[in-house]
């Protein structure tokens, strides 16, 4: 801080950054003063191992059968493994606060269910949200907890005690709500990008590829040497970034769904 | 003449347009205001509903104790004493209390029967029968949700009240909330000893503890 203020003095053109500095670090004292709570960023994936304690596999398995899941019954379920609590508050509270702020569920349906581990303090806590409340009532998500990913849990066995978890709240939500075939974040790479505006701009431009290709061979195969790499270079390019974009479909948005504290909570 | 004719005009089309753009600014104001008041309103219903869905899960409670535990009667007599004041509130559950007073008895009347479920469920941990008994293991399951519940809309219902007010006190909206009888709305206090964290390992008796902003006026 003594610094920022000299360098003020000597350069009032850096007067403005050591002030704004100085702000940050007022806000940020104040937040962990006030709120002593930090909720995590919404994760991009169904299944978050932020502690790993699966396997990669596992993890990868667990998520394609999640992203799945929503596209057959529009239900969003996401878990995600922390290595510890960043709040003060009890797991009840924080967990509903979580899966309140990532808005998992479809918003019309409010059909979300968060399943959130945190290692540090033993805790499981599953958040169901308004809309599942039926189906997924608070016996049941307490039964899921207590006799099927507690046991396992005990016997370290996370990958087990997760996927049957997982396995227990898809089979108990499953039938309640009618799927659309995608997922919100599949709708949304459509929607948002103009009505996959990538894709048709690449086909657009394929089709005008060949055709001048064509055209060219038929004047004497002049530039023939012209279509192919460029066309390869494209497409190999464009290819790529697909595949690991859209390719392998796991890719996690929420869809505005509400949390009113349904669900159970407790330690292993 | 012709020209004070013409500056007469002039002042009465200036206030005409002063007046509509008046108009349509308290307007649009009060318009707001109501959206704010039906918001605080509707989550009150949604508190309503939650605490009434722990009241309808007692009486079940009550009789599956009572058969596993013949002893413990008083701790039964007063959570039934206590749902049944709870029961005898008479409050509008569409529209928000006005007064500070009635949603402080309220409060207090839920308060008291949050204690009493609380006792019970600590001398339920004396009975080894009663933990082993499916039905009270999902009914003590379904009443920790109830609280959970019963926290995350207070909660929402302190966040509405409190935008309303806020709304309502500051300017230039005071004063057209004054005109059309806009009033501040109280809301839920924590209640004292919230902000520790339970000594028992239920989480009862102590609704969780409202964000600090919402819980100081």
């Amino acid at each position: 801080m003594i610094t920022k203020s000299d360098a003020s003095e000597k350069r009032p053109s850096l007067g403005l950054r050591g002030r704004l500095v100085v702000v940050a670090m007022f806000f940020a004292a104040n937040t962990t003063l006030f709120a002593a709570e930090a909720i995590p960023p919404k994760p991009d994936r169904y299944f978050n191992d932020y502690a790993q304690v699966v396997s990669i596999e596992a993890a990868q398995r667990l998520n394609t059968q999640l992203a799945q899941f929503e596209r057959e019954t529009s239900n969003q379920i996401v878990v995600a493994v922390f290595p510890k609590m960043q709040s003060d508050s009890s797991i009840e509270d924080y967990a509903q606060r979580i899966a309140q702020s990532w808005a998992i569920g479809q918003k019309d349906k409010r059909n979300g269910v968060a399943l959130l581990v945190f290692l540090a303090e033993h805790k499981i806590s599953i958040q169901v949200g308004y809309g599942l409340e039926g189906a997924l009532p608070d016996a049941t998500a307490f039964d899921i907890r207590e006799n099927e990913i507690t046991p396992r849990f005990r016997d370290k066995d996370f990958e087990g005690g997760l996927a049957i978890g997982i396995e227990s709240i898809e089979k108990a939500i499953r039938g309640e709500y009618q799927g659309s075939g995608r997922t919100v974040a599949e709708r949304n790479q459509g929607g948002s990008r103009g009505g996959g505006h990538p894709v048709i701009v690449f086909i657009v431009f394929v089709i005008i590829m060949i055709i001048m290709g064509r055209v060219q061979r038929r004047r004497g195969y002049r530039y023939s040497g012209f279509g192919g790499p460029f066309i390869g270079g494209w497409s190999g390019g464009s290819g790529g970034g697909w595949s690991s974009g859209g390719g392998d479909s796991g890719g996690f948005s929420g869809g505005g769904g509400s949390f009113g504290g349904g669900g159970s909570s407790g330690s292993w | 003449m012709n020209k004070f004719a013409i500056g007469c005009g002039g002042i009465v089309v200036i206030l005409i347009f002063v007046l509509i753009v008046a108009g349509l600014a308290i307007g649009g104001i009060y318009n707001r205001m109501v959206k704010l008041q039906q918001g605080v309103d509707q989550s009150w219903a949604q508190v309503q509903n939650v605490y009434q869905r722990r009241a309808d899960l007692i009486p079940n409670l009550v009789s599956t104790v009572q058969g596993a535990a013949n002893f413990e009667k008083s701790t039964l007599v007063e959570v039934t004493n206590a749902r049944a004041s709870v029961g005898r509130m008479q409050i509008d559950a569409s529209k928000a209390p006005t007064d500070a007073a009635q949603l402080q008895q309220f409060q207090a009347a839920q308060g008291q029967l949050s204690n009493a479920l609380s006792r019970l469920l600590v001398v339920s941990e004396r009975y080894p029968d009663l933990k082993a008994n499916q039905n009270f293991l999902s009914l003590q399951a379904q009443l920790e949700g109830s609280e959970n519940r019963i926290s995350v809309e207070r909660g929402n219902f302190n966040t509405a009240v409190q935008n309303y007010n806020t709304a309502v006190r500051s300017f230039p909206a005071n004063l057209v909330a004054g005109m059309f009888g806009f009033a501040v709305r109280p809301f839920f206090n924590a209640q004292p000893g919230a902000e520790k964290p339970p000594t028992v390992n239920f989480n009862f008796g102590s609704p969780a503890p409202v964000p600090a902003a919402s819980a100081t006026p």
